[in-house]
């Protein structure tokens, strides 16, 4: 945050508040654009296994259960790919969700924060 | 969804170790009463902005350990699910494992009713099926729990980081307009 010029507004418990919740909001922020680079990967990957699955015609296939690579019947592979993407598309919407909500609350708190204390305090990203 | 823990005033003294900053109504009054000079003032909070940076570098690396023995945990309840599904098939499991880096093998797993879960410290204990899904699913729930607090206590830090560096801003600015008035009134 920058330095004011003599800054003339007192800071108030409540500005303080809103603050903290600013640099919360905004940590949060970016933590939820790592976690969505993340989620998308995650959805890309199963599509693509899917897809595969498609391509391939196998019966049986190595499907990973954490490290190992266990042989299913293609039909058990492929619901479990199914719950696999829905479960992976609806994470990536509910952090969508979040971030929009994140984003939101943070405007409403630069209208307030810049209102009161106009060029003394900086809330944009360096 | 982010937990906003904001108090009506400035209760809070410290969280588990972490001293709160206390909150400047007036920077004035403030000087007066710590019988602090300027320079020492911001000499103090920038020692104590200092103390949190370490505390902050650790709680994070906390965080990074839980983060990644969550996924850990639930991969192996994945296995012991997938055990116990077969269970009543009478078919064996056959799983391709790795050996050693890049070098894999096959193995053939018959109907089992047990299975030996890895403890750390070098034990490794055998577990019926599903007393091993009972304390992996355990171990799981306290990951989280210490996951939750975890990030509510960096929560609280950096809400403390954030009061202390306006409290150096505002002792500055304070500094700034005294001198200016100083200054104002000698040349007047």
């Amino acid at each position: 945050m920058q330095q004011g010029e003599g800054a003339e507004a007192q800071v108030t418990w409540e500005d303080q508040q809103n603050i903290n919740k600013f640099g919360r909001l905004n940590n949060r922020f970016h933590e939820l654009e790592d976690e969505i680079k993340v989620a998308k990967e995650a959805n890309e990957s199963l599509e693509d296994a899917s897809n595969e699955l498609i391509l391939s015609d196998e019966d049986v296939v190595r499907f990973q259960i954490g490290e190992v690579f266990a042989h299913m019947p293609r039909e058990e592979v492929e619901s479990r790919l199914e719950k696999m993407k829905e479960d992976a598309s609806k994470e990536l919407e509910r952090l969508e969700e979040e971030k929009e909500s994140v984003l939101a609350q943070m405007a409403e708190l630069k209208k307030i924060l810049y209102g009161k204390f106009k060029d003394s305090i900086n809330l944009e990203e360096d | 969804m982010a937990a906003s823990t904001s108090s009506s005033s400035p209760g809070v003294a410290e969280r588990r170790g972490i001293p709160a900053a206390s909150f400047v109504d007036d920077v004035e009054t403030y000087l007066k009463q710590s019988g602090l000079d300027v320079n020492s003032s911001l000499a103090f909070l920038q020692e104590r902005l200092q103390q949190y940076k370490i505390v902050e570098m650790k709680l994070l690396a906390q965080q990074r350990d839980l983060q990644a023995k969550i996924p850990d945990i639930e991969k192996c309840l994945d296995i012991v699910a997938t055990l116990q599904a077969k269970k009543g098939t009478g078919e064996a499991l056959i799983t391709d494992f790795e050996v050693s880096e890049g070098i894999y093998s096959r193995a053939r797993i018959e109907d089992t009713d047990s299975v030996c879960l890895w403890l750390g410290a070098n034990v490794m204990l055998e577990y019926s099926c599903e007393e091993a899904k009972a304390l992996l699913q355990k171990n799981l729930e306290n990951a989280k729990a210490s996951l939750e607090v975890l990030v509510a206590d960096l929560q609280f830090l950096r809400d403390q980081v954030t009061i202390t560096q306006v409290t150096v801003a505002r002792v500055y600015n304070w500094d700034v307009h005294q001198r200016k008035s100083r200054q104002a009134a000698k040349e007047t």
